[in-house]
């Protein structure tokens, strides 16, 4: 326990480092995911804008990346980080490889909760003359936000999961700290302590994020 | 000049399966449709109706021939000309396909924002509709709020909110009860009177045809096979094809199955006499039948009602000698339309008869009260 109290400057550090971690990757991978899902929404076959070599394109890049475990990834882009990042090691060099990894993922899920908005109402709102983009932004859009609530909720979670990893990169953050701090130097007690954050964090993501699609969804 | 005109066209998909031939959905339609008309679509399911609806404000595109929509050819049109032509033609739906996530009042603002309406202009307008629909008090409510009936009402606010001329409604009734559909028809028919919308509506309920349609094509296998007036059609329908649907839907006919119970009830030969708008041949039917000294019973029958004109099928089992039968039925033949449906057309399902025809003026199979007088 002294040893956590003597921890503390260390601790609170790692835990601001885990959500400057969670947030930028939501940002960049998280809009990056938007883009993703989107195109593979409109270019899909039947979709708003079809177009075969696009959707092939999309669907072969996410499907070759995202199977990919990701402490592995995250080497495998290390070379890309540093032509990208300047820096192939760091807390910005771990953003970049989750936000490229969850951008992925977040394709996938943004394309799935689209793809819930009935064909019937995109036909009446084609039937009043809109089109494609005005549909997408003012109709598939506002008629898919509660999954997409979900669905991004889902993913912030699996992100603080994630970003457990970023220590290989020395990214800092909550699991690097427990792992060099609780577990090699057997303070399990240290390791809990940050679990336990982890575990408040997600809690809190996942109530917020109930709570917002509640109130989208009205029910 | 109608407003609406079809002209030799086709529409055909690409088969699923490689090198099968395309699926042909609507196959060479003329079609005219006159400012003001209500015209029913009916046909059995599959018949290519759908389709046809959804090329008239070129939600698909036709594969062959031209669609002309107020005196201009909309065919080959470039989407974005397209959209403007949809502005001026509503549509509504069987699943009323409202969103979900607007209010009503937001729906019925949508189409209007399409068209650019201004702010000011927008908010008059919805209210002046939600008014005329009768939902007023809904405007902030959201459709997973509202009964079946008061979402297909918003669906025909949104649908003529930009004052189009033309009205499409693919099967609006028919997920609605009885005593909705009424309601619903009530308004649709408001809305062809007061607003001289004209309208074209599918269809295979009897109830959507008899109360709104003044005109009606039949489809099967993507053609229309027989159009015309309601009466005309409904009560002496020319084609094999639309006898056998306008049969399915018209009172007091007996379906196949209907008949082989009545023949299993009722001893000699069963035949269906139309009568049309009153013409005095029923009592001679009944003479003709006397004189030839047949005995004969009332089995089934039906009166239908298009727009204050009536005609009725009566279908009699008649006893006597054969030949007696043919000479009788010979010389009624030249007064009222006799059909003798083939033995053995159908199987006999159980209790299939029920209570008979039923509807306003419909002689059950229990009034067997039709001896010789
Ligand atoms: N997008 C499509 N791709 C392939 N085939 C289609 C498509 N749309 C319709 N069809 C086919 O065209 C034919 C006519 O379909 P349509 O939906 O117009 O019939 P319908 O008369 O409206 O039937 P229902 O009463 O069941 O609604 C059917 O055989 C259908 O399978
Ligand atoms: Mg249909």
């Amino acid at each position: 326990m002294d040893k956590l109290i003597d921890l503390g400057p260390e601790f609170w550090t790692a835990a601001g480092e885990t959500l400057y971690m969670v947030f930028f990757t939501m940002l960049f991978g998280g809009l990056a995911g938007l883009v993703l899902g989107i195109g593979l929404y409109v270019t899909r076959t039947g979709g708003l804008l079809p177009n075969v070599v696009v959707n092939n394109v999309l669907n072969v890049l996410i499907n070759f990346f995202r199977p990919i475990p990701f402490i592995i990834f995250i080497a495998a882009v290390q070379p890309l980080t540093r032509a990208v990042i300047g820096i192939g090691i760091g807390t910005n060099a771990a953003v970049f490889a989750l936000s490229l990894a969850a951008s992925f993922a977040i394709g996938r899920i943004v394309e799935q909760n689209l793809l819930t908005v009935k064909p019937g109402v995109i036909e009446a709102a084609r039937s009043m003359g809109a089109g494609p983009w005005r549909i997408l932004t003012t109709v598939v859009i506002g008629e898919a936000l509660g999954p997409l609530i979900l669905g991004y909720t889902f993913i912030i979670v699996a992100v603080i999961d994630m970003s457990a990893m970023a220590g290989f990169l020395g990214g800092g953050g909550l699991g690097y700290f427990a792992q060099l701090y609780g577990y090699r130097q057997f303070e399990p007690i240290v390791t809990w302590a940050a679990v336990l954050l982890i575990i408040v964090f997600v809690q809190i993501v996942q109530y917020l994020g109930n709570w917002l699609a509640r109130k989208v969804l009205r029910r | 000049m109608a407003i609406v005109s079809l002209a030799n066209v086709s529409k055909s998909y690409p088969s699923p399966e490689r090198g099968a031939p395309r699926i042909v959905a609507v196959d060479d339609v003329s079609l005219e449709i006159e400012a003001g008309e209500v015209t029913g679509i009916i046909g059995y399911s599959g018949a290519g109706k759908s389709t046809l609806v959804r090329l008239i404000n070129a939600l698909e595109p036709a594969t062959d021939g031209t669609v002309t929509i107020d005196g201009r050819a909309i065919t080959g049109l470039p989407e974005r000309e397209l959209r403007a032509v949809r502005l001026g033609i509503g549509m509504i739906f069987q699943q009323f396909n409202l969103f979900e996530a607007k209010t009503v009042a937001q729906n019925v603002a949508y189409p209007l924002k399409v068209a650019g309406w201004g702010k000011a202009e927008i908010t008059a307008r919805v209210q002046e509709l939600l008014d005329f629909v009768g939902l007023a008090d809904k405007a902030r409510a959201y459709p997973d709020q509202l009964s079946g009936g008061q979402k297909q009402r918003v669906g025909i606010a949104r649908a003529l909110a930009t004052r189009p001329r033309i009205l499409l409604a693919d099967e609006a009734t028919s997920a609605l009860d009885p005593e909705t559909t009424q309601e619903v028809l009530a308004l649709l028919k408001r809305v062809n009177e007061e607003y001289g919308v004209t309208m074209v509506v599918i269809t295979h309920e009897m109830d959507v045809i008899q109360s709104i349609a003044t005109k009606v094509a039949v489809m099967d296998g993507g053609r229309v096979i027989e159009q015309g007036d309601v009466f005309d059609v409904f009560s002496d329908p020319q084609h094999a094809s639309s006898r056998k649907f306008v049969s399915t839907v018209v009172q007091g006919v007996p379906s196949p199955a209907e008949l082989a119970v009545l023949r299993e009830r009722h001893a000699g030969r069963i035949a269906t006499f139309s009568f049309r708008d009153g013409d005095a041949a029923q009592a001679r039917v009944f003479v003709e039948l006397a004189q030839a000294g047949l005995e004969f019973e009332l089995v089934y029958g039906g009166i239908n009602d298009i727009r204050g004109r009536a005609f009725g099928h009566l279908t009699l089992a008649i006893r006597g000698e054969e030949a007696a039968i043919d000479r009788a039925l010979a010389r009624i033949g030249e007064l009222v339309a006799v059909t003798e449906p083939p033995i053995g057309d159908g199987a006999v399902g159980d209790g299939a008869v029920g209570g008979g025809a039923v509807g306003d003026g419909a002689v059950g199979d229990g009034a067997q009260d039709g001896e010789a007088r």
